[in-house]
C-alpha cells in the first residue's frame, strides 16, 4: 500500500516537473519576441478607449497587441508618479495632460516622441506638449472654449448673440428678470481643476494676459475676471450649487436646459444634439466666445495626448501605438465610434464639411484662435498651483473671501511657487 | 535523557516553530509596514519633489518647520478635530442607543443585528457617495424631501460653508462607524447577569437608575474601546470628504492635507513629515488614553 503510493506520488511528481518544462520551453524557445516586445499596456481615462475592434484591427497590422488599462483620469497622474518613483512605468503608453507637462518634463519621466513636419502642422495644440523641441506627448483629444448659448430662451427675451462677457452678463440678468430661467450662466465654482481653468480661460479670453513673463498673476486682468465671477454669484446669476458640483455638471446646466449661456468645453458641441443627453436639441447654437471689447481674439486648449513612460520597457512597440492613435484615420474612426473630437485640422475640416460634426459653425473659426495662456509654458508646478487658484475662488464664492481677497491668497502661492522654481 | 534535559528540548522545539510559524507574517510587516516607516521617515528630512529630482538633498527638520507654518495644516488640523469630537459624541450615543434597543430580546432581534450593521459594511467612498445623493446640492434626496414637505422653499446649500460641510462629514462618518460600537456594546450588555438586573429592580431601582448604576459601569471598559475605534478612524477621515465635496481646503482634513503633499504636489519631504507629525500626535493621545485607563484599572 505504502509501496503503491509512493509510487503515485512520484508518477505525479515527475509529469508535473514535465508539464512545467514543456510550458518553460514553449514560452522561452517559440515565441519570446511576440510576448515580450510586441505586447504593451496603455493607461487611458474612459473616453479614450478605442474599441475592441479597432484594437484588433491594431494588432493585425502592427503584431502588436494593446492591453488598455481603463484609469480614472485623476488616479492616472498618481500611478504615473508613484510607479516612476521606484523607477517603474506605469504603462508603456500613458495619458497626458496638458497640465502635466510641465512636472513630467522636468521629472524626466516621458520619452522624446518622434513626429513628422506634417503631424506638427495638422496638430496645432502639440505646441502645449512641446518643452526644448522635445515632442513629449500627442494630442489626441481635442477641447478648447467655445461659447455657447440657447437661440431659444434668447429668442424669448429678445436678445442676440453676446460679444463681450459684460454683454453676456447682462444678458443674464435680463432672462433671470423676465423670470425665464433662475440661473442663466453657469461656469464651475468647486474645488476642483475646472475652476482653475475656468479663471484661466476667463481672464485669457477677455484680456489676453494671465500671467506676466515672470510667470506671475497679472493683477488688474485676474482681478477683474474674480469680481466677474463673484458678481455672477451674488446677482443669483449662477447656481450656488456650482460650489460644490462637479465642473461637468456645471456645464450639464446648458443640456439640461437649467442655463442659457457657457463658455464651455468643445465636448459639448456634439452632446447638445444627443437627445439621450440633452434636454435642448436644436436650441443650442456655438459661438466664437465672447471677449472684452470684441469677441474674443485667442481661446485656450485643454488638450489631452498620449506618450511614452521613460521607464517603458517597449518603446518601440508603443511608438508604433501612438503614431496608430493618433493617425488620422483612427481619429476619424474615434470620432465616429467613440465621440472623440479630433485634434487634427485635416480631420476636423472634413468631418464638419461632410456634416458629421453637427452644430460646428463656430468650431473652425475658434480654433484658430488657440494660443497658450502661459507665457513660458505649462510650469512644473501647475499642480500645486492650481488647488491654490481654485480654493481661493471657491471659498471667494462661498462668500469666505473678497475677490480682493481671494487674489491675495492665489497670488501669494502663485509668487512663490514661481521665485522657487527660478532659483 | 533527563525529564529537565527532555522538557528544555521540548520548549525549545515549541519555540523554533513558533518562530517559524511567525517569520511569513513578521517578512510580510516588515516589508509593508516597517519599511514604509522607515523610509517615510527618511524622506521627510530631505528635500524630496518628484518634480525637481535634481534638487533632492537633506534639509533636516526644515520639511516640519514648513508643514507646522503652512496655514492650511492648521486649517486641517481644526477640521480634523472637530470632525473626530463630533463622530466621538454622534457614535457612541447611537452605539449606546442601538445596542440598548437590540438588547431587547424579540424575535426580529437577528434581522435588526444584520441591518444595523450594514453601515458598517460599507466601503468608505460608497459611503460617501451614497450621502452625496441625500446631500446633493440642489436637488438632493434631502431637499426633495423638505420642498416636498413645504419645509423650505428653494433647496439648501448643505455643503455652502465650512461648520455645515463638517457636521454633514462627522454624521456620514458616524454612521458608517456606530455599528461596530453598537454590535461591541451589545455585546458586553449581553454579557452582564440578567440576576443584577432582577436584584436593583426587586431593590426598587427604576429602569433608568439600573442603566446608570449596572449597565454603564460595566460597559466602561467597551465604551473605551469603541471610543478609541471611533478617535482612531475619524483622524484618518479622507474617503468621506472626497466623495462629498472633493479636494476642497475649506473642509480640508490632515488625512487629505498629507494626500496633497504626497500626491498632488508630488512632495514626499513635506509629505513624509506631514505623515510623523499626524503619527506623533494620535501616538501621544492614544498613549495618554492607555495609560489613564491602566490608571482607571490599577
Amino acid at each position: 500500500m505504502k509501496n503503491t503510493m509512493w509510487r503515485t506520488g512520484l508518477v505525479v511528481a515527475l509529469v508535473s516537473l514535465l508539464a512545467f518544462a514543456v510550458v518553460g520551453c514553449s514560452t522561452s524557445a517559440e515565441e519570446p519576441a511576440q510576448t515580450e516586445s510586441q505586447e504593451i499596456t496603455v493607461m487611458l481615462p474612459e473616453w479614450g478607449v478605442p474599441t475592441d475592434a479597432m484594437l484588433q484591427e491594431f494588432q493585425d497590422e502592427s503584431g502588436v497587441k494593446a492591453n488598455v488599462e481603463v484609469v480614472a483620469w485623476d488616479d492616472i497622474r498618481n500611478k504615473i508618479s508613484v510607479a516612476a518613483a521606484g523607477g517603474q512605468a506605469a504603462a508603456d503608453v500613458v495619458e497626458v495632460d496638458w497640465s502635466w507637462v510641465g512636472e513630467f518634463n522636468n521629472a524626466d519621466w516621458l520619452e522624446p516622441l518622434t513626429v513628422t513636419s506634417e503631424d506638427t502642422a495638422d496638430i496645432p495644440s502639440i505646441s502645449s506638449f512641446t518643452v526644448d523641441g522635445k515632442v513629449l506627448g500627442i494630442p489626441y483629444a481635442n477641447d478648447f472654449r467655445v461659447g455657447y448659448y440657447n437661440t431659444d430662451i434668447y429668442g424669448k427675451a429678445g436678445l442676440t448673440e453676446p460679444i463681450t462677457f459684460a454683454e453676456a452678463k447682462d444678458q443674464s440678468a435680463a432672462i433671470k428678470q423676465k423670470g425665464l430661467l433662475q440661473y442663466p450662466s453657469t461656469m464651475p465654482l468647486t474645488a476642483g481643476e475646472g475652476t482653475t481653468t475656468g479663471l484661466l480661460w476667463l481672464t485669457f479670453l477677455r484680456d489676453g494676459k494671465v500671467f506676466n513673463d515672470d510667470n506671475t498673476l497679472s493683477k488688474d486682468n485676474v482681478l477683474t475676471s474674480l469680481r466677474y465671477m463673484d458678481s455672477l454669484v451674488k446677482d443669483g446669476l449662477i447656481n450656488p450649487a456650482n460650489i460644490t458640483q462637479k465642473d461637468i455638471d456645471t456645464y450639464r446646466q446648458l443640456s439640461s436646459g437649467e442655463a442659457a449661456f457657457m463658455v464651455g468645453p468643445t465636448y459639448f458641441v456634439g452632446l447638445v444634439e444627443n437627445p439621450d443627453e440633452s434636454k435642448v436639441v436644436g436650441q443650442i447654437k456655438t459661438i466664437v466666445p465672447p471677449g472684452g471689447d470684441s469677441k474674443a481674439k485667442q481661446t485656450m486648449s485643454l488638450t489631452e495626448g498620449v506618450g511614452i513612460l521613460k521607464a517603458s520597457e517597449n518603446k518601440e512597440a508603443a511608438q508604433k501605438f501612438v503614431d496608430w492613435y493618433t493617425s488620422a484615420a483612427t481619429q476619424k474612426q474615434l470620432y465616429t465610434d467613440v465621440d472623440i473630437l479630433p485634434t487634427r485640422t485635416s480631420v476636423l475640416t472634413e468631418l464638419v464639411n461632410s456634416g458629421q460634426i453637427k452644430n460646428a459653425d463656430a468650431l473652425i473659426e475658434t480654433a484658430k484662435l488657440i494660443k497658450s495662456p502661459f507665457p513660458n509654458g505649462v510650469p512644473a508646478y501647475y499642480s500645486e498651483m492650481s488647488p491654490a487658484i481654485y480654493n481661493a475662488i471657491n471659498q471667494m464664492a462661498s462668500g469666505s473671501l473678497t475677490p480682493e481677497q481671494a487674489f491675495d491668497e492665489m497670488n501669494a502661492k502663485v509668487t512663490e511657487l514661481a521665485k522657487s522654481a527660478s532659483q | 535523557m533527563p525529564p529537565d534535559a527532555y522538557r528544555e528540548s521540548h520548549v525549545k522545539k515549541v519555540e523554533r516553530t513558533g518562530y517559524l510559524l511567525l517569520a511569513p507574517a513578521a517578512l510580510v510587516m516588515s516589508a509593508l509596514v516597517l519599511y514604509p516607516i522607515v523610509f517615510t521617515f527618511v524622506y521627510s528630512l530631505q528635500d524630496y519633489r518628484l518634480i525637481y529630482p535634481d534638487k533632492r538633498a537633506f534639509v533636516g527638520l526644515e520639511n516640519y518647520a514648513r508643514v507646522l507654518a503652512d496655514p492650511m495644516f492648521w486649517n486641517a488640523f481644526a477640521n480634523t478635530l472637530l470632525v473626530t469630537v463630533i463622530v466621538l459624541l454622534l457614535g457612541l450615543t447611537s452605539s449606546l442607543v442601538v445596542a440598548s434597543i437590540l438588547s431587547v430580546p424579540t424575535r426580529f432581534n437577528g434581522l435588526l443585528t444584520a441591518v444595523a450593521i450594514i453601515p458598517w459594511a460599507l466601503p468608505p467612498v460608497v459611503n460617501g457617495l451614497l450621502w452625496k445623493f441625500v446631500f446633493y446640492p440642489g436637488y438632493g434626496l434631502l431637499n426633495k424631501l423638505l420642498i416636498g414637505a413645504g419645509v423650505v422653499e428653494g433647496p439648501i446649500q448643505w455643503f455652502g460653508g465650512r461648520l455645515g460641510t463638517l457636521l454633514v462629514i462627522a454624521l456620514v462618518v458616524a454612521w458608517r462607524l456606530a455599528p461596530f460600537g453598537a454590535i461591541v456594546l451589545l455585546a458586553s450588555m449581553q454579557s452582564i447577569p440578567r440576576d443584577v438586573y432582577e436584584a436593583a429592580t426587586t431593590d426598587g431601582a427604576s429602569r433608568l437608575q439600573a442603566f446608570w448604576d449596572i449597565t454603564r459601569p460595566l460597559l466602561a471598559p467597551s465604551i473605551a474601546v469603541v471610543a478609541s475605534y471611533l478617535v482612531v478612524n475619524s483622524l484618518f477621515t479622507f474617503d468621506e470628504v472626497i466623495a462629498l465635496v472633493g479636494n476642497r481646503a475649506l473642509t480640508s482634513t490632515l488625512a487629505l492635507y498629507n494626500y496633497n503633499q504626497a500626491f498632488t504636489f508630488l512632495n514626499l519631504g513635506t509629505g513624509g513629515a506631514t505623515a510623523y507629525l499626524v503619527m506623533l500626535g494620535t501616538g501621544i493621545a492614544g498613549f495618554a488614553y492607555v495609560r489613564s485607563m491602566v490608571g482607571k484599572a490599577g
